[in-house]
């Protein structure tokens, strides 16, 4: 092989080697920094307290850009996390001291945690806040010129835990991107009052921009003309007058879950090491998560450990052909899912089809430039994700399905058998739904469901779990909580929907939920027993006059 | 287009420092000279001619944009692209640095097996 592919097993071995004299550091640094997040509540010295939160800060930030490179990607992110939190209170100066007692915690919790490096997958932060913390809020800017309608955008936003900010004129906008760029914004194309409209605005701001905003529309013009030239400034959504929030807020998911999209798992399976890594070189330079396979029967631990997408595999291997292999990939229900492109430098088309009948999927030749490698896999590992995503997922929602969520309260309720640690879960139900589909028709009726699924996942931590447990009820897993600390969340979460104003047919309307809570605590046995508890605990909020959590 | 060969790489962690070696130096197949702070790297500029500098951005002393101060007054930073390394990933701020005199910013954390791609990179639009 190459010069080049050599090198690059060399180095592979080498940051090994780096990685994990990485780590051993670690265990040093880490423990000095949840010292120092402890040390800074106790300082009684305003002063003195900035110099150390200053200190923490600059900690922060080299952990956020170390770590990532030796494999610690998670650490790196949690750290810049807290980085952008320390920030934030050093630039704002509102040190409450019960904010800066949050960040301490996370901090120190932080620092006790155990980092392994990837692409092992980190295990679930055994403790994490509870909602989630300042700096994972997006930030939003609204350029409105009427203040009543900005304002109720910006409330509404807020609820949905975003950190929205109202502009009524262009100046005061500028002024406030000068200081922060937020993370999506939002503009109204009349400004009877300034000298450009909305969009001429944005188009500017856009021109002036390393990377172009997300950009949502606003207007009373629905007209052919108004929407072109939004999509010329790159707007990603339009609304009219009067605007939806919940849908606009709908939009935002959706822009901001496209944004940062799960880099793709494809395996590569060639006894010859050499190619293997170079094929996945030019993957991971198309920014796919890559891991590579030598011995084919070491295929089980690895499908299971790693999970892949999408497996590229050599035909002619010496123990095992690709073909035989495939067959025992597809022996197994759960990986029936999982695409196969063979790679060989067989050309013969007959050889070909009989290889490619018995269980791949495609077929790429070797050898292959790294444009029709990348876009090979990129195809199959785009359309097997999609399915995937359709088949466990609920349309309407993203949210789990009945059967998926349930599973996980299982493997809750087990965890937490196990730790001792309680979990808890929710039931949460839209009151006289029926009547919303009644009186508005049914797309409101998806539109009131699709809001408080985003509200649900804004407001809950990455380690709870979420699903679609009916027409409009929901089932929450949260892991690591009590019985209170459950209801507390979900009364937020109650409060803040009831809060949300629909329109539909011209005419606003709100919606209430109630929900049942039960916890690992109370009960011992299975998890149809804790559901049911908490179906109990639901019926009785119904009955108790709705809009409550019991 | 020039050929690319000489990196001068400041950095004040040994680890970052380290790994960049290794990955300039095996996946480029560039020369690397690694030097540990802003000093380092004026000491070292004239002797080692470098095509090509990486800077870290937050080192004790002298940070990034200094050391890129002093730099400017020794070389022609035109011919030789002076590149920042940095966790910070603000827009503002890399309009900021670029507004010094960097010719582009690499973000922290780098991935090690794409590095010497982003310098070639940036290597070959300074040479359009």
């Amino acid at each position: 092989m190459s010069k080049g592919d050599t090198a690059a097993n060399t180095l592979q071995q080498h940051l090994q080697q780096l990685s994990d004299a990485f780590a051993l550091r670690l265990q040093e640094e880490l423990p000095a920094l949840g010292q120092s997040a402890e040390r800074l509540l106790q300082i009684a010295d305003p002063q003195e307290q900035v110099q150390q939160l200053q200190s923490l800060r600059d900690q922060l930030h080299k952990l956020a850009g170390t770590a990532g490179t030796f494999g610690f990607s998670s650490l790196g992110q949690r750290a810049r996390e807290l980085e952008l939190d320390a920030d934030q209170w050093l630039h704002t100066l509102q040190q409450e001291q019960q904010g800066l007692q949050a960040f301490s915690h996370s901090l120190q919790l932080l620092a006790k945690q155990e980092f392994q490096s990837d692409p092992k997958q980190m295990p679930a932060p055994q403790k994490a806040p509870l909602t989630k913390p300042m700096q994972s809020t997006r930030r939003i800017y609204i350029l409105e010129d009427q203040l009543a309608i900005g304002e109720n955008m910006r409330q509404t936003l807020n609820n949905f835990g975003y950190q929205a900010e109202h502009f009524s004129r262009i100046a005061e906008l500028d002024a406030a991107l000068q200081q922060q760029l937020p993370d999506a914004l939002i503009v109204d194309v009349n400004l009877p009052d300034e000298s450009l409209t909305g969009l001429q605005y944005a188009a500017g701001l856009q021109e002036r921009l390393a990377e172009p905003l997300p950009l949502l529309v606003i207007t009373t013009q629905n007209d052919f003309a108004t929407h072109l030239e939004a999509v010329r400034v790159g707007a990603m959504g339009f609304f009219t007058k009067p605007v939806d929030i919940p849908q606009l807020e709908n939009r935002l998911e959706r822009c901001f879950s496209q944004q940062q999209g799960e880099p793709y798992r494809v395996l590569v399976i060639d006894d010859d090491r050499e190619l293997a890594s170079r094929f996945s070189l030019i993957l991971r330079g198309a920014n796919m998560r890559v891991e590579m396979l030598y011995e084919p029967a070491e295929i089980f631990a690895r499908m299971r450990d790693f999970n892949p997408e999408v497996i590229l595999l050599d035909v002619n291997m010496p123990d095992c052909t690709g073909p035989e292999l495939a067959q025992i990939i597809r022996m197994n229900d759960e990986w029936l899912r999982v695409p196969i492109i063979y790679l060989s430098a067989e050309t013969d088309i007959n050889r070909q089809m009989s290889a490619l009948i018995k269980a791949g999927d495609d077929f790429v030749t070797k050898p292959i430039s790294d444009n029709a490698l990348v876009a090979a896999v990129f195809s199959r590992a785009q359309r097997a994700r999609l399915l995937s995503n359709a088949l466990s997922r609920d349309s309407l929602t993203g949210l789990l399905k009945h059967a998926d969520i349930k599973e996980q309260a299982a493997v809750e309720l087990e965890r937490a058998l196990r730790s001792g640690k309680p979990a808890s879960v929710g039931m949460l139900d839209i009151d006289f739904f029926k009547k919303v589909n009644d009186n508005y028709g049914h797309a409101a009726g998806d539109n009131v469901i699709r809001a408080l699924a985003n509200l649900l996942r804004q407001r809950l931590r990455r380690i709870d779990s979420l699903g679609r447990y009916g027409g409009e009820e929901f089932l929450v897993v949260l892991p690591d909580c009590t019985a209170e600390q459950a209801w507390g969340v979900l009364d937020e979460i109650r409060q803040r929907f009831a809060e949300l104003t629909f329109i539909a047919s011209g005419s606003e309307f709100s919606v209430t939920l109630s929900a049942g809570v039960a916890s690992t605590a109370d009960t011992s046995n299975s998890a149809s027993e804790l559901l049911e508890k908490a179906d109990q605990a639901l019926y009785a909020a119904k009955h108790g006059g709705r809009n409550q959590v019991r | 287009m020039p050929d690319l060969q000489r990196i001068l790489h400041v950095e004040d962690d040994p680890s970052i420092q380290a790994v960049a070696k290794i990955a300039l130096e095996a996946v480029g197949g560039f020369q690397v000279l690694s030097c540990s702070s802003g000093q380092d790297a004026l000491d070292q500029l004239q002797g080692f001619a470098p095509d090509f500098i990486l800077l870290d951005v937050m080192m004790p002393n002298m940070n990034g944009p200094q050391t890129l101060a002093r730099i400017a007054r020794l070389i022609d930073i035109n011919h030789v692209p002076v590149v920042f390394m940095t966790a910070k990933v603000q827009p503002a701020e890399i309009a900021h640095y670029r507004s010094l005199g960097a010719r582009d910013v690499i973000i922290k954390p780098f991935d090690p097996m794409q590095l010497a791609a982003q310098v070639r990179k940036i290597w070959s639009q300074v040479h359009e």
